[in-house]
Formats: structure tokens, sequence, C-alpha cells
């Protein structure tokens, strides 16, 4: 065979020997990077000055690379544990660093931090580094005070946040008066309703709306149970001592059952709760 | 003189054009800005900052190629290829042959900044009529602002390269000087910030502290012409820090002019 005809076969050969070489690779990288997968970020000492002018554009694929590996593994529903606390926790301090107005990464890590994680003092901490930034942004407050009323229970907390928060612009209205009442009606169910429905509109992610969803449900039960009882205090000129004496009184058919598997309960103030403590019993 | 200097200037400004170099920069630029369309719809609400973030980075780092390889390649040009001497034996001072390829190289970096910032004005709009929602915190004016400061930055940069060029014998030592005054410029601050912040826990000899404190006096403090961040995030700066650093990068680009022509009057061509 002549040489001219043999370059295209030879040709042909190499693509196809490419091809192959390259799948190849290909797989064997996906296991390489399954077992070593740089859940590491360096801190912004090292970062900062290595970055020098493009801070800004490295803080986007250091966060774009967060939430790919973390997005991943909330996908797949796997468990979230230290690790990827630590991960994320020294990751959004690096890119914080780099570009400090990056709302994105610290609503981010505040998500997972408190949805996923339970670190709510980590979230707050980062919350607070945004607030000496973003001064002028009304969200930073709100879910610092969302923050404190929802997963720490502290209502003068999330007052005090809530009220700076309805105080810069662009808030929504609702968030004073809601902040006036959480102060001033430190425990009542009602309240949290009406924050739980105005968060549900703000919140797109469908696991978080359904949490919100339950907790609602739960607390309009709690609400409606705590108005029998001031029925039962008015008719009998005492409080009852516990809420099967509704049903005997015959104010309630029975005690209803709580959405979080727990069971309903009255306190000694008269106020409703329950032994679940609205988290998740398994 | 001055229109000796300048005939000069466009000589080079035409050589530069000329050059394939600039296609090339110009390519990869495009390229980058082309990505950030892509790219910026796996954000999550900023994407302005995103779309800010590439864009003026792409716009940098083309400015930045140009000048390493095109600017210190025509700057060496005239020296390794003796073209200097047809240069110098017409009616041209050695520092007015300096100051013209200086304006030059400028407008050269000029021309490239306005390509590029015509070019990713159009991605930016692309991106920001795509996702008008995520555009409420964006601001023109902090983005054009941010291009200027980087401009500034390449003039300071043009004349490090006319100041080594006189200096060193290669173009390959030009660059590198270059390349490295660019990254000291761009650190020291933080360098000596850092310093200056960690003195109780870290123990740093007083020769150390000295070498810092210099290297802040001599090297360009290019950190300050750094508003991208400001810009992603629609926060325009104050027109007397503009004036300032406009002043600094002038004012810079003079005395190293000056040093380069004391340098380049007495140097031996061969």
């Amino acid at each position: 065979m002549s040489t001219s005809r043999l370059i295209p076969v030879v040709l042909i050969v190499a693509l196809v020997l490419y091809g192959a070489a390259w799948r190849h690779l290909h797989d064997e990288r996906d296991v390489f990077l399954q077992e070593n997968y740089m859940d590491y970020t360096l801190p912004s000492r090292v970062t900062g000055p290595a970055a020098m002018e493009f801070k800004g554009i490295v803080s986007d694929f250091l966060f774009l690379k967060v939430i790919t590996f973390l997005g991943e593994k909330i996908g797949k529903n796997e468990q979230l544990g230290v690790r990827h606390f630590n991960y994320l926790e020294e990751s959004v301090n690096t890119i914080t660093d780099l570009d400090p107005y990056f709302w994105d990464a610290y609503l981010f890590a505040d998500m997972l931090f408190t949805w996923e994680l339970g670190e709510y003092k980590a979230a707050n901490k980062l919350l607070l580094k945004a607030r000496q930034y973003r001064t002028n942004d009304y969200r930073v407050p709100y879910y610092l005070g969302f923050n404190y009323f929802f997963f720490l229970k502290d209502n003068i907390n999330g007052a005090k946040y809530l009220m700076e928060a309805s105080k810069l612009p662009g808030s929504p209205y609702y968030l004073a008066s809601l902040a006036a009442r959480l102060s001033a009606y430190a425990l009542e169910h009602r309240t949290g309703i009406i924050f739980l429905k105005e968060m549900i509109r703000d919140t797109e992610n469908e696991r978080i709306k359904n949490d919100f969803m339950l907790r609602i449900k739960t607390l309009e039960i709690m609400d409606r149970l705590e108005q029998k009882v001031s029925e039962y205090q008015k008719n009998y000129q005492k409080q009852p001592s516990s809420l099967t004496e509704l049903v005997t009184a015959g104010l309630i058919d029975k005690i209803p059952d709580d959405p979080y598997g727990g069971e309903f309960i009255l306190l000694e103030n008269g106020r409703v709760y329950t032994t679940s403590k609205m988290v998740r019993q398994k | 003189m001055n229109r000796r200097a300048w005939s000069l200037a466009v000589i080079t400004f035409k050589e530069g054009i000329r050059d394939r170099t600039l296609y090339g920069i110009g390519l990869f630029a495009l390229m980058i800005m082309g990505l950030s369309l892509v790219v910026t719809g796996f954000f999550l609400r900023e994407l302005h900052k995103v779309t800010v973030d590439i864009n003026i980075s792409a716009i940098t780092f083309g400015g930045l190629l140009m000048i390493f390889f095109l600017s210190v390649n025509l700057m060496s040009k005239d020296l390794d290829k003796r073209t200097i001497y047809s240069v110098l034996s017409k009616p041209f001072s050695r520092t007015q042959y300096l100051i013209g390829k200086f304006l030059g190289l400028v407008l050269l970096s000029l021309a490239a900044v306005c390509m590029l910032t015509l070019i990713s004005t159009l991605t930016i709009w692309a991106v920001k009529s795509q996702y008008p929602i995520y555009f409420k915190e964006f601001v023109w004016l902090a983005v054009f602002q941010a291009v200027f400061a980087e401009f500034l930055m390449f003039i300071v940069l043009n004349a490090v390269v006319i100041f080594f060029s006189t200096v060193t014998t290669s173009s390959f030592l030009t660059l590198l000087f270059t390349i490295s005054t660019y990254i000291v410029g761009q650190t020291v601050e933080e360098v000596a910030w850092f310093i200056q912040s960690q003195a109780n826990e870290i123990q740093l000899t007083t020769a150390v502290q000295a070498v810092v404190k210099i290297t802040q006096y001599i090297v360009p403090n290019l950190s300050v012409y750094d508003l991208k961040i400001r810009a992603a995030h629609g926060l325009p700066i104050s027109s007397s820090y503009l004036l300032s650093i406009t002043g600094y990068s002038l004012i810079y680009s003079a005395v190293l002019l000056l040093f380069a022509s004391i340098i380049f009057s007495r140097r031996e061509l061969t």
C-alpha cells in the first residue's frame, strides 16, 4: 500500500484508539474524583493574595464548586455531617473574605446551616458578617431575626432584628407590625403563623416550603386548642387540668394528632404545646 | 517635540494593530464573555454579580496579555532587530523616542479596552435582558468606573514595560520583570496589611518589615485600581477616589519614564 492511502487508515485507527482511551480515562477519573474529591478550601490568607485582582471571579468559582458538591449530596438525599459542615464553613469564610458582599454565598450557607445541619450559631455568625457589609439590605437582619425566632426560639432577639430589617429600604410591609407583635406576645402561635405564611411566599425550595406548611398546620391546631381552653375557662371559671377535659366537656371531639408525631399537651400556664417540640419524630 | 513623539506614537499604534497577537487576545476575551452567558445561569440569585465579575475580569485579562506580550514585543523589537538605528538617525532625541513609544502603547491599550468594553457591554446587556429580575442591584456607572480604573493600571504597566526595556537587554527579561512588578504590585498592599495585623503574633525581623515598607513605596500599588467587586455589586465609587487614582497613575508613569529616559540616554546601543 502506498503512503498516501495508508495515512487515512492510520488516522482512523488513531482516532478510534483515542476515543477508547478517552472513555477509559473518563471512567477512571470518575472513580478517582469520587474517592479524592477535594472537599477543602484554602483559607483566605492564601487565596486572597493568590487571587490578586481576580477575587470576584475566584469567589464565583469557589462558590460554584461548593454548590455543585453539596448540591449533589443533597440531591442524593445523603445525610450531611460534620465533615460537610467544616467544608461549608471554611469555604464560605474564604468566599466571603474574597467578596464580602456576596449575598448568594451567605444565604446558601445560612440555609444549609439551619435546615440541614442544625448549626444555628454558625449561621448567625455568618449573617452578622454579612450585616457589616450589606448595611442597606433588609434581608440580612430579616434572616437573622428568623433564625432567632424559628430555630432558637428567642423572640426577643428575633424581634430586635426584624425591627432593624423593617427600617431598611425594600422590606416587606408586614415586618414592623410583626416585630412589634413578636416582642409583645412572645409566645403567641398566631404570630408565628403570619410570619411563616409570609416566608413561604419568598421561598422557592419545595422541601423548606413543606416544612413551613407542616409547622403552620401544627401551629394552627395549637392555636385552635388554646381558643378552646379559654372557652372552657369562660364556661367553668377554672382552667382544665388536661386536654382530655376539653373532650369530656364536649368542646372538641378528640385530641388532634400532632403532624410531627408527638402529642399535644396543656402547660400549666394554659398554653398548648407539643411533646415533639415541632421536630419530626422518627 | 510633541509632534515628533506623536508621529512615533501613531506608528507604534499601527504596528501594534497589525500584529496578530491582538486578534488572539480579542478572540480569547470574546470566548470568556460568551462563557459568561452560559455560566451565569448556574448561580442562584446574584447573576448580575457573576456576569460583571466575568466580563470585567476578561477585559483585565485581555489587557494584561496585551501588555505582557504585545507591548513588550513592540518595545524590544526595535532594539533586537537594530531598527532603532534608523529611527534615532532621524531628528529624535532618545527621550522623545521613549515618550512616543509610551504614547503608542497607551493608545493600543485604550483601543483594546474600548473594544473589549463594547463587547462586554453587549454581553451584560444580553444577560440583563434575559434575567431582568436579578439585575435590580446592577449599576452601569460602577462597571464603567471599574473599567476606567483598569485602564489607569494599564498606563502604569506600560510605563513599567518602557522602563524595564531600557534597563535590560532582552525582551524575555523585560517580560519577567513586568510580570513580577504586576504580581508584587497586586499583592503588596495585602501583604503589608497582613504583617501589620499579625505583628503581635508573628515576630518578623526588622529587616523584613523594612523591605516591605520600602517595596510599598517603590512598587506601584496596583490594588487601588481594582474596583471590580464594587462594580459587581453596583456600588459606584466617589469621584475624589477616581481623581486620586488618576493622579497616582499619571505621576507614577511620568516618574518612571523620567528614570527610563535618564538610563536610556546613557546606554550604549550596540
